[in-house]
């Protein structure tokens, strides 16, 4: 069963273009002069029920104005789109008791109130019983380890508790797809895992299906099946998340700091070196080709470790190698 | 003294950069004006007569024009302190080599030239046209006059008020009331002379009347005599509330290292 | 029915929000009531002098200022956020509204309280008590003029705001608009001539929150209730309408984000 498909989705914005200055400030009040950005060209796909779908691409590359067009929040310019059989834009309300929203960077909870009372007020905007929200926030608050954290008042919660309960909200009135703008920003390595797992769970449980935009590729290795890279509002990429592993996710970041001064001639084969300092290195290297403990090894018999980090290469990087290297 | 001359200078720049601030206060002067004519012409009419209390139907008028000007303009002395003490920014005036009290004074005498200029521009474009020409010159150099004086005695007030916010989180309270005792006993919205003869006397043992009343009635009447008297009771009031400000700016200074500020 | 189980769940939560502060929200209330009734002094001296102005006495005044604190403080403390719409447009915060299968204009309007719009509604009913006029049909007729008075100042700052759809951000227009309608209610429009009286019951709608109010409270007259009711009517349709089509404009603040 498909959940969402969208076909030539497009939206443009027009900006209006000012001068500095009073006087153009007047002209403009009478005689704007707008130029137009287009945000999404033509986009298609589809996602079926159940699935969990990763829409990633940088900074304004147009995932959170397509979400906002799935959503019906924004009228597109043209194009079509169903989400769960509804036109967004014409069925807005029929479909949010479907569907549930985490914009990473616009909480829903009310910022003075511990988390409970707005479940609660949501338990009424979705219509649900009183009995039935009380029985489904028990559950989630285990589902997401919120249980403690629901009667502080949601301004002293950390972020990665608080995202928690955003997500537990976005879930209280069972919807059959979830929608999720950046859930991950911000958040440190740990938190983000807890939120991930809980997602995932949730998919495997209820089948929930998923669609999660993120410009974090580990968000994308970790929960999601299948993968669309946009950019310039255009799909760039389109497949599985093993796929797109095995050929161009290869490629880890490490930075270490030792506790005595490295030798000069610091030096590994099969490793590019970004930067070498008196006490710590940054290198990249691929681990198709130079195994990951074949490095670590290495790297742990150069010294004493103080501290370690190691990343997956931003999505800017992983869109450039996939433009160099050619569509799969 | 460059330095806070410096200051107010910028305050002047800065007024000019909010064009939007302007047209709100021109529309609020002429509504209030536009009011006011209606119930006063009405109120005249009724009465039958030319003058009420010494006052014509043009006197009432260029008052209130001269009142509300000068309320549109005061310095927002406590909006500032109170906006710095919550964003902490009163840590950085305080450590540069400012006097507090004279920056602020400074700060707020740029920002009312500026608005005080344009309120009377849009002023006596409204009045002129609701009540006929203004008064004679000697009106308006009373009146410059005795605004120094009413400027000062609502600095002090405001930057007693903002001081406040070295104590207690909300002052726009007494902002509020504060101003209210200027719109009644201050004869911002109705001169004193048409006050019931028992509160005209308490209200002259304040010192709001001289932050309002005197300049306006001035203006439209100006008596040198009621000049003198005014301007030395003005400028004892200056003197007492100079002195209040100064025990309450070394009282709240210790409230601010006690916060750790 | 669903709606308004809604509408009190919201305003629960609004009031659990403002006891987190409790002493804030009750310093505002006294501070308004005090504000206004200092306000009602120059009427008291005018009054004290001039014993009637084309028909309104003290009383009148007490009853005008009555309905329009009154509507005021309702739309204040319940639709908190009708001052605020032109951020919430030009800011994106509409997301969150229009995620949501309620209303979204006004889950957006009632999803903030102004404490001291309780203090307005305290002095508002005071006010009407005090001045004389309250009878079983004279307060069936306040609490109707409240509750269309409350639907103008709305309607009216609704449509100012949803400008900001095309225009951007038109907070400080909708200030200036505003403070004329409230300043105009207050006073009589007996005392402007025709052509203004006809301004105040049309482009800024102020006569229908004070003075006809005022005059209908006072006795029951089909000309004046067909003007409130139809002033409030049309205006909320206009509202409604001017929302609907600036929403298929709305840029969720995505604009902002593409031009940087």
């Amino acid at each position: 069963m498909t959940a969402i498909e969208v076909r030539q989705l497009q939206k443009t914005f027009q900006t209006k273009r000012k001068a500095a200055g009073l006087g153009a400030s007047a002209r403009a009040l009478f005689k704007p002069e707008y130029s137009e950005v287009e945000a999404v060209k033509k986009l298609s796909f589809q996602m079926d029920a159940g699935e969990l779908l990763g829409f990633i691409g940088p900074n304004g590359a147009g995932k959170s104005t397509t979400i906002k067009m799935l959503t019906g929040i924004l009228h597109p310019s043209g194009g079509e789109a169903s989400v769960l059989g509804f036109t967004p834009w014409k069925e807005r309300r029929k479909l949010a008791f479907h569907i549930g929203t985490v914009f990473g960077q616009r909480p829903q909870l009310w910022y003075h109130l511990p988390a409970i009372d707005t479940l609660l007020l949501f338990g009424k905007i979705y219509e649900l019983d009183d009995r039935e929200a009380k029985k489904r926030i028990e559950f989630l608050s285990e589902a997401f380890e919120i249980r403690d954290l629901l009667e502080t008042p949601v301004r002293k919660l950390s972020l990665g508790q608080r995202m928690r309960c955003e997500v537990a909200a976005s879930l209280l009135h069972r919807p059959k797809l979830i929608l999720l703008d950046e859930p991950s920003i911000g958040l440190d390595v740990v938190a983000k895992q807890r939120i991930r797992d809980a997602i995932r769970r949730m998919n495997q449980e209820e089948g929930v299906g998923v669609l999660l935009t993120s410009h974090d590729a580990g968000d994308l290795e970790a929960l999601c099946k299948r993968v669309i890279i946009v950019n310039h509002g255009q799909i760039v990429y389109e497949d599985k998340v093993s796929t797109l592993k095995r050929k161009h996710l290869t490629s880890k970041l490490v930075e270490v700091r030792y506790a005595q001064e490295i030798p000069s001639n610091f030096h590994l084969k099969g490793v590019e070196l970004l930067k070498v300092g008196r006490y710590g290195v940054k290198l990249r290297f691929d681990s198709n080709q130079t195994p990951v403990d074949r490095v670590m090894a290495h790297l742990s018999g150069a010294g004493d470790l103080v501290d370690i980090t190691i990343s997956d290469p931003p999505v800017e990087e992983v869109i450039a190698k996939i433009y160099k290297d050619g569509p799969a | 003294m460059k330095k806070y001359l410096a200051i107010a200078q910028m305050q002047i720049i800065n007024n000019i950069a909010y064009p939007g601030d302007v047209l709100g206060r021109s529309v609020s002067i002429a509504v209030f004006l536009f009011i006011f004519a209606g119930l006063w012409r009405t109120t005249f009419i009724i009465a039958g007569t030319e003058s009420i209390n010494g006052l014509t139907f043009a006197d009432m008028m260029w008052y209130l024009m001269m009142a509300e000007t000068l309320e549109l303009g005061r310095p927002r002395t406590n909006r500032v302190i109170s906006e710095q003490v919550k964003n902490g920014e009163v840590a950085y005036i305080l450590n540069k080599p400012y006097h507090f009290l004279l920056y602020h004074f400074w700060f707020g005498v740029g920002d009312s030239l500026m608005r005080v200029g344009t309120n009377i521009g849009v002023g006596v474009v409204v009045a002129w046209a609701l009540a006929g020409p203004p008064p004679s010159l000697a009106g308006w150099g009373m009146a410059l006059v005795t605004l120094v004086g009413a400027w000062v005695l609502h600095f002090c007030m405001m930057a007693l008020i903002g001081l406040a916010a070295f104590l207690v989180e909300e002052t726009n309270s007494f902002e509020l009331i504060y101003q209210k005792a200027v719109f009644i006993l201050g004869g911002m919205l109705l001169p004193l002379d048409m006050f019931p003869e028992w509160l005209q006397r308490i209200a002259r043992l304040l010192p709001f009347p001289y932050m309002m009343y005197a300049p306006a009635r001035l203006f439209v009447k100006p008596e040198p005599s009621l000049f003198w008297q005014m301007l030395a009771a003005q400028w004892m009031w200056v003197a007492v509330l100079v002195f209040v400000l100064a025990l309450a700016y070394r009282g709240s200074e210790r409230a601010l290292t006690v916060n750790g500020g | 029915m669903k709606n308004i189980q809604f509408l009190l769940a919201l305003w629960k939560a609004n009031l659990q929000a403002s006891m987190e502060f409790r002493a804030a929200f009750l310093t505002q209330v006294v501070f308004m009531i005090l504000n206004n009734g200092a306000y009602f002094v120059f009427w008291i001296l005018y009054f004290d002098k001039f014993n009637e102005v084309r028909g309104w006495t003290l009383n009148d005044m007490m009853l005008l200022f009555g309905i329009a604190a009154c509507s005021w403080g309702v739309a204040a403390y319940f639709f908190g956020n009708f001052t605020m719409l032109a951020e919430i447009i030009v800011k994106g915060r509409l997301d969150y509204y229009l995620s949501l299968p309620k209303p979204a204009l006004l889950h957006a309007l009632a999803s903030r309280s102004i404490g001291s719009g309780m203090g307005d509604i305290i002095y508002g009913v005071g006010s009407f008590i005090l001045s004389g006029y309250l009878s079983p049909e004279g307060f069936a007729r306040f609490i109707f003029c409240v509750f269309t008075g409350v639907c103008i100042f709305i309607a009216f700052l609704i449509i100012v705001q949803s400008l900001s759809f095309w225009l951007g951000n038109t907070t400080a227009l909708s200030q200036i608009a505003l403070s004329a309608l409230l300043t105009f209610s207050l006073y009589p429009s007996a005392l402007f001539n025709t052509a203004t009286k006809f301004i105040l019951l049309t482009l800024v709608p102020a006569a229908l929150i004070g003075s006809v109010p005022a005059e209908f409270v006072r006795s029951f007259a089909w000309d004046g209730f067909l003007q409130i009711t139809a002033g409030a009517l049309i205006l909320l349709g206009l509202a409604v309408t001017v929302f609907r089509s600036g929403l298929k404009r709305y840029e969720s603040g995505s604009a902002i984000q593409v031009e940087v």
